[in-house]
């Protein structure tokens, strides 16, 4: 399993065809907006980005809150972590 | 060792981003195993022709060509990103590798580690 | 399990640089180690002392300095980037006959060696970038 993070909307145009059936994505920063729309795959997005913009309950299902600790554990089960900004 | 896969993906004289993407695959390869891929406005580094000298930044580009010298093992490239932008590897100053989607996936399962820029 | 961490945006003008901060925190409160930090692109602005931020905005820089000095977290802002952007230290501000250097204590300007063998040897890489 891959990581790939994004931070910004435009991210997702780079990593699109990136993303492996068994690969994690999670959003960050400005990427949390991405959750507005809906995607392909299961997405994780943190907390506190997505409460710093007043996203709570705006967000497409199924799109799961973490904390940083959760991230963590994600980049831990992953087998490599690729960042998209 | 690890092996490790940089990723580009910024667009070459609009910031000094593609630049010091560049110098830290040039870094790279002097220490491990190291590969390039080209993604997104990234395959527009590619370009042949590229002139720099009235602009004043640095025309980074001609570097390409060493990076075989640099021992970097494969050079490559969003074959979607590049058709999408109407290119195809002729427009390239160097000779690039297009990968589909899968050919993607593998070549960063490959890596031991990634670098973005 | 071992991780590098590399932070491509300076504070302001990014939230790269704050994002870096909390996952380098839980990173540690996980258990994991962090082998460095290495600021690379915009990021070396965090390296700045000058900065002064309004008292009501977070100090990003001081509290990556806390963070760095309280956990003997390798801090590397990279020389060429730091060059570039006007941040110095005593040495470069001779090497280059500039009036004074900026760096912020805890951080140190180093080469991009220090990136690639800080990635090679991790268990994990995440970058935060802009």
């Amino acid at each position: 399993m891959i990581l790939h993070t994004i931070n910004k909307v435009a991210g997702l145009a780079l990593c699109q065809h990136l993303i492996a059936a068994d690969d994690k994505v999670v959003l960050l920063e400005d990427g949390v907006y991405l959750g507005l729309q809906p995607l392909a795959f299961s997405i994780c997005a943190i907390r506190l980005d997505v409460e710093a913009r007043g996203l709570v309950g705006r967000l497409k299902e199924p799109v799961e809150l973490i904390d940083y600790s959760d991230f963590v554990s994600l980049c831990t089960e992953a087998d490599k972590i690729c960042s998209w900004f | 060792m690890s092996s490790m896969l940089f990723v580009f993906s910024r667009p070459p004289h609009g910031s000094i981003n593609a630049q010091e993407g560049l110098d830290a695959l040039l870094m790279g390869s002097a220490f491990t195993t190291c590969s390039v891929l080209f993604v997104g406005d990234g395959v527009l580094q590619l370009v042949a022709g590229q002139s720099t000298d009235a602009l004043g930044t640095k025309n980074f580009s001609l570097s390409f060509g060493a990076l075989k010298d640099y021992g970097v093992t494969r050079i490559a490239c969003s074959m979607p990103d590049l058709l999408a932008r109407g290119l195809n590897k002729s427009d390239f100053l160097i000779e690039v590798e297009p990968l589909d989607a899968a050919g993607m996936q593998a070549l960063i399962r490959h890596h031991d580690k990634v670098l973005n820029f | 399990m071992n991780f590098a961490i590399v932070v491509h945006g300076g504070p302001y003008s990014s939230q790269a640089c704050l994002s870096a901060l909390k996952f380098a925190k839980a990173v540690l409160a996980s258990g994991h180690s962090i082998n460095r930090v290495f600021f690379y692109h915009d990021g070396v602005y965090t390296a700045n002392n000058l900065i002064a931020p309004p008292q009501d905005e977070a100090p990003v820089s001081r509290q990556w300095q806390e963070f760095g000095a309280g956990n003997k977290i390798e801090l590397i802002a990279c020389i060429a980037s730091c060059l570039r952007r006007g941040i110095l230290d005593e040495t470069e501000a001779g090497r280059y006959e500039k009036s004074g250097s900026n760096i912020a204590p805890g951080f140190t300007i180093s080469g991009l060696g220090q990136l690639i063998d800080a990635s090679i040897n991790a268990d994990r890489v995440v970058t935060f970038g802009v």
